[in-house]
């Protein structure tokens, strides 16, 4: 699985992303289900960290958060 | 091994990044480096903390990656992608290889702050680990171009 194909799957799948929106260094994603959300498997796909907040899990990626969230659109 | 000056891209006040009112820039997620308040008396144009080429340009943030593949981020403000580019006038275009102190964006931190969002400044040195970091500029005032830390490369 390439970097964006780990990430979607590491937030628990297309179905469970209510809305993802890059900005200069991580993922912005709203998800139906936090506990669908494996911030392991987030780390291991290349996150330098992850930060939850309810439904609001923010993927610290770097500046390629745009690039990688235009990969995680055109898998969904 | 080279030394890396990074410059105040805005004038105002130096700050920990320990006390920038974000987790992913606070906890130094993408890397070490130090905030800048910036001085919230009308418009304010950041200029480029290093020589580089601007390998990724939004209005609110920019990455300049230098010669030997140093990448350092401006985010201009807390939150503000959430602006769209409203109030942000880019001097330049993604791609284009700029001087340390050249103009890249044109904003308003005071228009940032009275539409409730911090407009303070994190300059990252990306994917640096602190120790690679010499001379960071003590809390307190700074001009733009004032040289904020070195990075050791």
């Amino acid at each position: 699985m390439d970097k964006a194909e780990q990430i979607l799957a590491a937030l628990g799948g297309a179905d469970n992303i209510v809305e993802i929106e890059p900005c200069a260094t991580r993922l912005r994603t709203e998800v139906h289900d936090s506990s669908k959300v494996d911030e392991k498997a987030l780390k291991a796909a290349g996150a330098f960290g992850v930060i939850s907040s309810g439904q609001v899990v923010q993927v610290v990626v770097g500046p390629e958060a745009d690039t990688i969230a235009t990969d995680i659109e055109d898998l969904m | 091994m080279t030394q890396l000056d990074v410059l105040s891209p805005v004038p105002g006040r130096v700050i920990e990044l320990a006390e920038v009112p974000d987790p992913v820039f606070a906890q130094a997620l993408v890397g070490p480096g130090l905030a800048v308040d910036p001085v919230r008396t009308g418009p304010v144009t950041a200029v480029a903390p290093v020589a580089g080429r601007l390998v990724k340009l939004h209005p609110h943030a920019f990455v300049l990656q230098t010669d030997d593949g140093a990448g350092v981020l401006t985010h201009l403000g807390i939150d503000t992608v959430q602006l769209a580019g409203e109030g942000f006038e880019l001097h330049v275009a993604e791609g284009d290889v700029v001087a340390a102190g050249d103009a890249v964006v044109t904003w308003d931190p005071a228009a940032v702050a009275t539409s409730g969002r911090s407009p303070v400044v994190p300059v990252i040195a990306l994917e640096a680990t602190p120790s690679d970091l010499d001379g960071l500029r003590p809390a307190g005032p700074a001009e733009a171009g004032d040289v904020l830390f070195t990075w050791a490369r």
